[in-house]
């Protein structure tokens, strides 16, 4: 498919002058390096993550509340700054971007909320859309790729009404729309399900393995086990600090979601 | 980018509206004050330096070196016109209010005058002052009254007036400055969410701060136009009601502003607007 075709060509344009790297294809789309991360001195969140996520690639990330998921994601797309290591972006660190690259590499990134971070008193089309004007498309490809994205996730035919008067898992879609409307390179979503009820969160988990098979790297946040146990993908367990490949049957994921039940 | 911030004014409609009022009633003092120092300025320009000067004529001067003088004084090249006012004439001008007192007082109270009338563009205070320095030192010439009291008495005015029309300028300055960037600060924190998505989509800076700033710049202009308006609707009522006698009385006619000066308004105003709307960005959209 044309979209699929187009979400597997990457264009990193993280700074303004956008330099094209040919070499970038054939690297992983993310790499993280002893990556360390900060908030009180005594109690580092992430202290050495190493994590090589290839392009294509649905990642779980899963682990107790307060092991950093959030904190891992935030520092993808730089909404945090590592404190010590590399994290490379289709070969870039960016980790060096200057505050006037950061819309640039957001650009590249479709995030995904709990919590959806809609703008209430927009209409569906307007949260979508807000994604490809801040580029200064043309409103008329704008329109054709919106409406595009909003059948994508089952929303089509929708873009007139207002988010607040959608149920959960409508938002939900919504925002993933949001997401993948500029097509981007990767998604990440930080636990999208955990508003949603179960029959919904397996909805929505069905919506972001379509996403994958498009050809989108999909990193995905939870500690829903339910999910972790439908979808046979890779999964990673962020335990006190570091990142464990925990695939290959769940046994070293009992472990750390006990943890979490205990909290 | 106009397009986003009129979706920003529409939000908070009142709100917005009960600023542009006070920004429109800032400028529209400003506005009044500058409009009384113009027309101070033009009432200073008329009568700021004597176009009249009044020399008096010592006791005993013959007719004869009156003419001769009153001749001497037209060829001046400050003095437009000399005419000759005898006591008689000056004790009857004088009681003309109809004062008996000053009927029925002897004649030789009443000094004979030559009284000039200057040219005006060659008027300035320091030719003034040469031409009466000169005319005194001739014998027949007892005294030179310049009215410089009365001068000085209006440029004082006038002096006053500015300092005035600077404090109203610095009030009203800050008073826009304030407006505008509360009333924006209000706009920010009602579009927090609206601002964090744009951010997580990739918004730059400016896309996102522009918006706020339009819509600074459009309350100070707009209250600055409504201000301006208001002001030529207050001075046409004013002028049609006072100008027949007031104009004639003072010798000179009212007038609005340059239209230079309102248009500095305007623009003062929305850049000022810009720059409350700049310092509301600053402290509301920080990291
Ligand atoms: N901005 C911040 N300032 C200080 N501490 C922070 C900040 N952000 C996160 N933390 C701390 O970092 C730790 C990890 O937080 P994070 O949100 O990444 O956890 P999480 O794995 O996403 O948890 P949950 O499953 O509950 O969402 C927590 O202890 C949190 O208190
Ligand atoms: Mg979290």
């Amino acid at each position: 498919m044309g979209r699929s075709r187009a979400s597997q060509e990457f264009r990193p344009h993280f700074r303004p002058e956008g330099h094209f790297d040919r070499t970038a294809a054939h690297k992983p789309i993310l790499v993280l390096e002893n990556v360390l991360k900060v908030f009180r001195a005594d109690a580092p969140v992430l202290r050495g993550v190493d994590l090589t996520i290839e392009r294509g690639e649905f990642v779980f990330v899963t682990g107790p509340s307060g092991a950093g998921k959030s904190t891992l994601l935030k520092l993808i797309y730089r909404a945090e700054s590592v404190d010590d290591g590399r994290i490379l972006f289709c070969g870039r660190d960016i980790a060096r971007l200057t505050e006037d690259s950061i819309p640039h590499l957001r650009r590249n990134i479709g995030v995904v909320f709990q919590d959806f971070r809609l703008v209430p008193y927009w209409t569906v089309y307007e949260n979508v859309a807000v994604a490809l004007e801040v580029m200064g498309l043309q409103p008329r490809v704008v329109r054709s790729r919106v409406a595009l994205a909003l059948e994508r996730v089952g929303l089509d035919g929708r873009g007139d009404e207002r988010v607040s008067v959608l149920s959960g898992g409508e938002q939900q879609r919504v925002t993933i729309a949001r997401a993948i409307v500029t097509e981007p390179a990767i998604v990440l979503a930080d636990e999208p399900t955990g508003n949603l009820d179960p029959v919904l969160a397996l909805d929505i988990l069905g919506l972001f393995e379509e996403i994958n098979e498009a050809g989108t790297t999909v990193i995905f946040a939870t500690h829903d086990r339910t999910l972790l146990e439908v979808s046979p993908r890779r999964l990673v367990v962020i335990d006190d600090g570091r990142c464990i490949e925990a695939r290959k049957g769940l046994e070293g994921l009992g472990d750390a979601l006990e943890h979490r039940a205990l909290n | 980018m106009f397009e986003r911030a009129l979706k920003g004014l529409r939000l908070q409609f009142g709100t917005q509206m009960l600023s542009v009022a006070t920004v429109a009633l800032s400028l529209f003092c400003m506005g009044a004050a500058l409009l009384a120092l113009e027309n101070t300025g033009a009432m200073v320009r008329r009568w700021g330096a004597p176009v009249k000067v009044t020399v008096f004529l010592a006791e005993g001067v013959s007719l004869e070196q009156v003419d001769t003088l009153r001749r001497a004084l037209t060829g001046l090249p400050e003095v437009e016109d000399a005419r000759y006012v005898s006591s008689a004439e000056a004790r009857q001008s004088l009681s003309a209010g109809g004062d008996a007192t000053v009927a029925s007082a002897p004649v030789e109270l009443f000094p004979a005058t030559i009284e000039l009338r200057l040219v005006p563009s060659a008027v300035t205070a320091d030719r003034v002052a040469s031409v009466a320095a000169r005319v005194r030192r001739i014998p027949a010439v007892s005294e030179v009254e310049t009215y410089r009291g009365f001068t000085e008495r209006l440029r004082g005015l006038l002096a006053g007036g500015r300092a005035a029309a600077g404090i109203v300028a610095l009030g009203v300055l800050l008073c826009v400055l304030a407006v505008v960037s509360n009333t924006v600060r209000m706009s920010l924190a009602a579009r927090l969410r609206e601002i964090e998505v744009l951010r997580l989509v990739g918004a730059t800076r400016a896309y996102i701060r522009t918006p706020f700033l339009v819509e600074g710049a459009m309350l100070g202009g707009v209250g600055a136009v409504v201000a301006v308006a208001v002001l030529a609707m207050v001075y046409a009522t004013l002028r049609s009601h006072f100008d027949a006698s007031l104009g004639t009385l003072l010798g000179v006619h009212p007038v609005f502003l340059p239209w230079t000066v309102s248009m500095l308004l305007i623009v003062g105003g929305a850049g000022l607007g810009a720059l409350g709307s700049a310092a509301a960005l600053r402290r509301g959209l920080q990291s």
